[in-house]
């Protein structure tokens, strides 16, 4: 398993679910997430929650500010990967609610994503067949 | 309200909760295997009807599923700007009325309310009646199941339930996965 892997076959393992308290950062926690369950690879399958102001990435590599508190999280989907280094880095999308209920989306930036009052995320443990893919 | 991109990302606001600071930053618990359900919301009942009853036919009471989009009767929703009175960093507004909507995405959790009884937390992205993209809190005892089911992609927690207990540090009542109270 490498960046250039196309298809990976494997299969769903562990469920785990998570509340993720204030000021912890939406992205590294669930990375942390995973470290605590012992996942090394996952996919997100259920988030919910707020954020206290939120930060998206842009197309032309910018950051766009959304100010709260609270910013809602209204569609979350992403995974979590243990790369050849054996790190482990979460990829978060999805769109989120200012307190006016305006919506805006985008990739979660690492570090500028501060949990508000909860989070509450689905892992599920992604076991990708030992031998590669099958042909 | 958004700011102007930028070219450096944001710098986290730590807030101040009310309550003592928990040591514990993630509580979490896992079941051995995901049991998957397709679910499909029946037209005319209330989102969390037709959630949580045909779940609790088969046994699932805590859930995380995840609406794949459709349209609702009637919705109602709320968001969270910052608590006036102070006694949490944000409390819910008053309910706003959506009108007859299109949820485009929604995300739910089912679990206990701190009576034991059944609840659902559901956030969805939506396009109301007034042709604005909006998302928030969903109420999903006010808001109805329009005309054509809406599919539903369900993951059974087993092993351990979702339970709202009183969180100290936020002053609010929150879904906690904890140990299984009635089996």
């Amino acid at each position: 398993m490498n960046e250039r892997t196309v298809v990976e076959t494997g299969a769903m393992g562990r469920v785990a679910y998570a509340r993720i308290a204030p000021n912890e950062d939406l992205v590294l926690a669930v990375e942390k997430l995973c470290l605590a369950e012992g996942f090394k690879n996952a996919f997100v399958r259920g988030a919910l929650g707020s954020l206290v102001d939120a930060c998206l990435g842009t197309l032309d590599d910018k950051y766009v500010h959304i100010k709260g508190p609270a910013v809602e999280i209204v569609s979350l989907a992403g995974e979590v990967r243990t790369s050849d280094d054996g790190s482990m880095r979460a990829s978060l999308s999805g769109v989120v609610a200012d307190p006016d209920g305006n919506v805006y989306g985008g990739p979660f930036v690492a570090g500028s994503n501060p949990i508000c009052v909860t989070f509450e995320v689905t892992l599920e443990e992604w076991l990708p067949d030992a031998n590669g893919p099958k042909r | 309200m958004i700011l102007n991109p930028s070219s450096q990302p944001l710098r986290s606001r730590t807030l101040v909760h009310p309550g003592a600071f928990n040591p514990v930053r993630i509580q979490s618990r896992h079941s051995a295997s995901g049991r998957h359900i397709r679910l499909a919301l029946s037209p005319g009942l209330s989102l969390f009807d037709a959630l949580v009853k045909p779940l609790a036919r088969i046994g699932v009471k805590s859930a995380s599923t995840t609406i794949l989009g459709g349209f609702f009767e009637e919705l109602h929703f709320c968001v969270a700007p910052a608590d006036p009175t102070k006694q949490a960093v944000a409390a819910y507004t008053q309910p706003i009325y959506a009108g007859r909507t299109y949820m485009i995405f929604g995300n739910a959790t089912l679990g206990k309310d701190m009576n034991g009884e059944p609840l659902a937390h559901c956030h969805a992205a939506i396009h109301a009646e007034d042709g604005r993209t909006r998302g928030g809190h969903i109420l999903t005892q006010q808001s109805i199941v329009g005309a054509d089911p809406i599919p539903v992609l369900v993951t059974s927690l087993d092993g351990f339930e979702l339970r709202v207990t009183f969180d100290p540090e936020t002053n609010i009542p929150i879904f906690q996965p904890q140990e299984t109270s009635d089996e």
